[in-house]
């Protein structure tokens, strides 16, 4: 009875092994760089893994309600041409809100056009979202043919400062505590983006995402309206990918046509690592989150060992696939275990 | 208050028409039974009323008033709501969730968790005794079996407080006790005011449960009659056109000398705790019992699907199969109950479904024109009527479907069959076949194991009858002991479900 | 169920039963051809078509291992194609080094490492139960490490003249070898498809597994086997590929991944598994082609070329990449 009420933890609490191995790679990368957790350092890593933190909820979002994006990453692109075309130096303040605004909504837009083509024409997700890709690096390509732009200095300042806070200064022990004085700018988004999920996870409408991902055909008789559902968790990944694009084009200062190409597939990894099935109805955007952290952990530390130039792919990808085996293999090992007793008192 | 008129309905897919005039009526206060065979139209008719299928022509009215449902939201938002046979249930979430979805207690714009359990443990009190005590509001839908899985959805249609309830083959999955509860709990509603629409194979029940009766055949509206004032053969005249109901046949013995077939000892599986006996060649052996005490493990562990533990002898010889294509290599063959997900490849031709046990027989390249003869002659014999080998699958009916899974298995000439409920949402027509088949391969000295749900089919065609009961032998009838009355006491005698809980067993044993 | 179960099978008149997704890609390809001869004069004349079915040789025969795999079902699906693709090109040029006796024995080492690959793959999902995508793509990521680290970025080697002799160049008439080479693999994929108990059992195994389970398919075995077939047929690709490049580059398999999945979608096997041939791909690969060639013949900028492909894609998958409605 117990082992079961452990499977059925393990089960609900589908990130729990992603939070171990990040634990585990966090420890791996702080035995080799002790300041790791200096303010000033902790900020360099995660601002450079904020688009993709940001990218990947939006997929898990997707992955969740039984779908997949390929177009995050061209997304991605499309908004960072448009970021980089809006916004120059001299661009007002107001304006710059107003640029971002309408780049969200480009976002949006997008998502909704894969959303009806997937929801509504019901075609296939992955290859519709593949064909929607073109069509969206086609638009970054038209929008900004090569390499450049510039963002106001300010901009590109306000996402890698240190932000000071001495809201903790009078409490002893804690005002010690360095992070806690100077917070990354990206922890902030990180948490505002966890808390809105905390509080949106216990709504109706998440709870059809889950519905709808599980088993969409038992969600429609039940009266959810499972297309509107669909066509949302898209709508939601174009706006995070426009956010992503927003957080990529701050931390580079400048765009490119194919800034957010190579995102696509690292933010499925990063669902995947972080405990969410790609069958849908399962799963969260927390572990995905951590799932990209992992990633860029993993990254940092064979910089930090020194792996040969010609060889850092290599283990890189090797990592990622014992990450990934992780969980397969200790079930796998468990069932053999299983199945050896069960049979064994014949072999007896 | 509430009436509901179906007149002249008529569903099409494309050229095929599934629903040619159904008409229902019912209100407040009722039971309806709506009765046909496979095919006649009454799923159809039924997702029409609640909104899932809309209909070419005909019109619906509630309470006098026109209507027309644009989806089951719509339909439930009028009262009307169904408890389907194929689950409509979302396996990730919990029993309270998925009894909610979609119209969960809110607080604040969020949802009351604390509220949906209470209601949702009200709701299980329904069935306090003929479910177990572990069942509680927060257990995950996957962990359910397939009775629990059907209770569930009965609840979450329940709690919609709808005016208008449709069970289509509710109690498919039910045991005997549930049965009587929710037959219990059916006329309760009644009286409240509730309409009630059931849709069912099994004429006893209907006798219990319902007020009228609706019968269709071929997708028409053959009429309506006051069951009070009708008998179960005419119910059947009215279902299948001029054929009679049909006739039991005269047990034949088989001879104490016939060898045996198949010896299990000590059986054990995480179901099973220790089952053992002997079935000789040309022997009929049903199993019986409540549903999910352990038979679909028995016999998918003797053709090797799950693993297990213990002793099995086939024809002498000692074997222990760990995947079916061994079982199938010395002749040993499994007619699954669910025909779509376990038994047919369903967008595949006849052919090949035919074929696919066989395959490595064909050699390669495979040789098609033997495997076409074979599969001709098997399906000849069977009589299943098709349009040709290379249909798929899915255009045959529920009994021509089934006749199929059937040949797949008769090509391998096998001496041991082993059949879980194959005659499940059979119509009765395609039963009495079966019926038939069963025996002429009884005379031919195939050895059968035959699980059945439905009491009668076991005591009729049986020699002999192990009655199951929480992964064990309750009980073995045999000769004159084959009765209604020895096969129900066995099945309930020892029945205390909440009492038990499955893994609860004082005679675990030691593992090594 | 049974009156939905009739309606797909039911009614179609006898003319579209002819009709099936291979044949609709053929005849879409070929009204692309003559479409091409409207929009730039000179478009259709024979050498055109003899290098247009070329170039698509090289897509389809870098596709049969990808409709395998897409039929096997269970979101099955290999990104794992390009690297190898680009590996097996790797090892023809170092291992032969323009030397034609080397040829075939090198043919061999490659498609063993091709199915080593893929192995590995199958074996992940069988029995770690990895996710094809996520799988096929770290493995993807794998065998890019792999070349990077033996070859260290040095791509020494040469091709052997033999090869390209047979492959890229007129062998019969005007014809070049690899559309007979790509003919000869099209007889034979039909073959292993619907004439060999393991392409029956493919099939199953792609509907419903425990159906074929309890029908004495070995289903693990059936999946494994797949994805080793389906590395081995892309390191055959790279070798093909070869033939016709000439020269082997880091990225050389890249830009056939996704275009190897469209393809295969495009010939009307389904992504869901359990439908399909591998006569639709090459179909879908012709169409692919032919978009692509029409698109650069227009001289259009890379950014409209991509945009437009985007959007003909997104029509052609809309004609049978359909899933089922709710409401029936």
């Amino acid at each position: 009875m117990n082992q079961a009420k452990f499977r059925r933890f393990l089960a609900r609490n589908s990130y729990l092994f992603a939070l171990l191995l990040l634990v585990v790679v966090v420890l791996i990368n702080y035995s080799r760089q002790d300041n790791l957790f200096e303010p000033s350092v902790l900020n360099r890593n995660i601002r450079v893994f904020l688009p993709l933190v940001i990218l990947a909820a939006g997929q898990a979002i997707v992955i969740i309600g039984g779908g997949i994006d390929l177009s995050v990453g061209a997304m991605v692109s499309l908004c960072n041409a448009l970021l980089v075309t809006w916004i120059t130096p001299e661009t007002a303040g107001g304006d710059i809100l107003l640029a971002i605004t309408l780049v969200a909504l480009v976002g949006m837009a997008a998502g909704l056009l894969n959303g009806i083509a997937v929801a509504y024409l019901r075609l296939q997700p992955i290859v519709t979202t593949y064909a929607t890709s073109f069509i969206f690096a086609g638009l970054a390509l038209t929008i900004l043919p090569r390499p450049g732009g510039e963002l106001p200095r300010d901009m590109t300042r306000l996402y890698r400062r240190l932000i000071e806070v001495d809201a903790f200064g009078n409490i002893p022990i804690i005002q010690d505590i360095p992070i806690l004085r100077e917070i990354p700018p990206a922890f902030i988004v990180i948490a505002i983006v966890l808390l809105l999920w905390a509080f949106v996870r216990q709504t109706r409408l998440v709870q059809y995402i889950y519905a709808a991902g599980d088993n969409a055909e038992a969600a429609y008789t039940t009266g959810i309206p499972v297309q509107r559902i669909r066509l949302g968790t898209y709508v939601i990944s174009g706006f995070f990918s426009a956010m992503a694009a927003l957080a990529l084009t701050m931390s580079l200062g400048s765009g490119s046509p194919t800034s957010g190409d190579a995102m696509t597939l690292d933010s499925i990894v990063a669902v995947v690592l972080g405990g969410t099935r790609l069958r849908g109805g399962q799963g969260g955007i927390a572990g995905a989150m951590m799932g990209v952290v992992i990633l860029g952990v993993i990254r940092n530390i064979i910089s930090f060992y020194d792996v040969p130039t010609w060889s850092q792919t290599l283990v890189d990808a090797l990592i990622i696939l014992i990450a990934l085996a992780g969980p397969g293999l200790v079930r796998y090992i468990s069932d053999l275990i299983r199945r050896y007793r069960l049979q064994g008192g014949r072999a007896a | 208050m509430v009436t509901l008129s179906a007149q002249h309905l008529v569903k099409r897919y494309g050229g095929v028409v599934a629903l040619a005039d159904g008409n229902l009526e019912v209100q407040s206060g009722q039971v309806v039974a709506l009765l046909g065979a496979n095919g006649s139209g009454k799923s159809t008719l039924s997702k029409i009323v609640t909104g899932v299928v809309a209909p070419n022509e005909g019109q619906l009215l509630l309470d006098g008033q026109a209507t027309s449902f644009a989806s089951p939201l719509v339909a439930r938002r009028a009262g009307i709501t169904a408890v389907y046979q194929e689950l409509s249930l979302v396996p990730e979430m919990t029993i309270s969730e998925n009894i909610w979805l979609s119209h969960e207690p809110m607080r604040l714009g969020r949802i009351n968790r604390k509220a949906m359990q209470q209601r949702t443990q009200a709701l299980l009190d329904l069935f306090q005794g003929t479910i177990p005590a572990s069942l509680i509001p927060t257990t995950p839908v996957y962990n359910l079996h397939p009775d629990e899985r059907q209770i569930v959805e009965i609840l979450k249609a329940i709690s919609q407080d709808p005016r208008l309830v449709i069970f289509d083959e509710a109690t498919a999955s039910l045991d005997s006790s549930q049965v009587t509860r929710l037959f219990e709990l059916i006329n309760r509603w009644k009286g409240e005011g509730m309409a009630i629409v059931f849709v069912s194979h099994r004429m006893d029940e209907i006798f219990r449960v319902a007020d009228t009766a609706t019968v269709l055949r071929n997708g028409s509206h053959v009429g309506t009659v006051d069951i009070a004032e009708t008998s179960e053969r005419q119910l059947v005249q009215m279902m299948i056109e001029g054929a009679t109901a049909m006739e039991r046949e005269a047990r034949e013995p088989v001879a104490a000398s016939a060898p045996i077939r198949l010896h299990v000892s000590d059986l054990t599986t995480e179901q099973l705790r220790g089952v053992s006996f002997e079935l000789r060649d040309g022997e009929l052996l049903g199993i019986g019992g409540l549903q999910g005490q352990g038979q679909s493990d028995l016999l998918l562990a003797i053709f090797g699907a799950i693993p297990f533990q213990g002793r099995l002898a086939l024809g002498g010889k000692e074997v222990h199969f760990s995947h079916p294509q061994q079982a199938m290599k010395q002749d040993v063959a499994f007619v699954p109950g669910d025909r779509g997900n376990e038994g047919l490849l369903l967008i595949r031709s006849i052919l090949d479904n035919l074929m696919l046990p066989s395959l490595r027989e064909y050699g390669v390249p495979l040789r098609m024109q033997r495997a076409r003869a074979q599969a001709g002659d098997v399906s000849d014999d069977l009589n299943v009527i098709m349009s040709s080998l290379d249909a798929p699958v899915n255009s045959l009916s529920g009994g021509n479907a089934q006749k199929v899974v059937i040949g797949k298995w008769l090509l391998r000439d096998p001496k041991l069959l082993l059949l879980n409920d194959p005659t499940k949402g059979v119509d009765v027509g395609a039963k009495g076949e079966f019926y038939s088949l069963l025996s002429n391969l009884r005379q031919q000295g195939t050895a059968i194991l035959f699980y059945s749900s439905d009491d009668e089919e076991l005591l009729g065609l049986c020699d002999r009858v192990l009655v199951m009961h929480d992964g064990r032998i309750s009980a073995e009838l045999a000769g004159e002991n084959v009765t209604r009355e020895n096969l129900v006491s066995a099945s309930m005698g020892a029945a205390h479900h909440e009492a038990k809980p499955p893994g609860a067993s004082q005679h675990e044993e030691p593992t090594a | 169920m049974t009156e939905a179960k009739a309606k797909r099978s039911s009614s179609l008149p006898n003319l579209t039963r002819y009709l099936t997704p291979p044949v609709i890609a053929l005849l879409l390809a070929i009204a692309l051809f003559l479409f091409g001869g409207v929009i730039s004069p000179g478009f259709v004349n024979p050498n055109q078509a003899i290098n247009i079915v070329r170039l698509a040789a090289f897509l389809g025969i870098i596709a049969a291992g990808q409709t395998l795999v897409i039929i096997s079902g269970g979101e099955g699906i290999d990104l794992s194609v390009a690297s190898i693709v680009t590996l097996g090109a790797i090892l023809t040029f170092r291992l032969t080094d323009g030397q034609n006796e080397l040829i075939l024995p090198v043919l061999g080492v490659v498609l063993l490492v091709g199915a080593g690959i893929g192995l590995v793959n199958g074996l992940g999902i069988v029995f770690l139960r990895i996710p094809p995508l996520v799988m096929t793509l770290a493995m993807a990521g794998v065998v890019q490490g792999l070349i990077l680290q033996v070859t260290r970025g040095q791509l020494e080697g040469d091709t052997p003249d033999l090869m390209s002799e047979l492959i890229a160049q007129p062998l019969i008439g005007p014809l070049p070898g690899v559309i007979f080479l790509w003919i000869g693999l099209g007889i034979a994929m039909w073959l292993l498809l619907e004439r060999t108990p393991y392409g029956k059992m493919l099939f199953a195994v792609g509907i419903n597994r425990t159906t074929a389970t309890l029908s004495g398919v070995r289903v693990p075995l059936v999946v494994v086997l797949t994805y080793a077939m389906s590395g081995m047929l892309a390191a055959f690709g790279g070798f093909v590929l070869l033939g016709f490049t000439d020269t082997v580059f880091l990225n050389l398999g890249g830009r056939y991944l996704f275009p190897s999945i469209a393809a295969v979608v495009v010939g009307g096997t389904l992504l869901s598994g359990g439908k399909g041939s591998y006569w639709g791909t090459m179909s879908g690969a012709l169409v692919l082609q032919l978009i692509n060639s029409l698109l650069q013949a227009q001289g259009l900028p890379e950014a409209t070329q991509s945009i437009i492909l985007g959007v003909v894609l997104l029509v052609l998958i809309s004609i049978y990449g359909r899933q089922r409605a709710f409401r029936l």
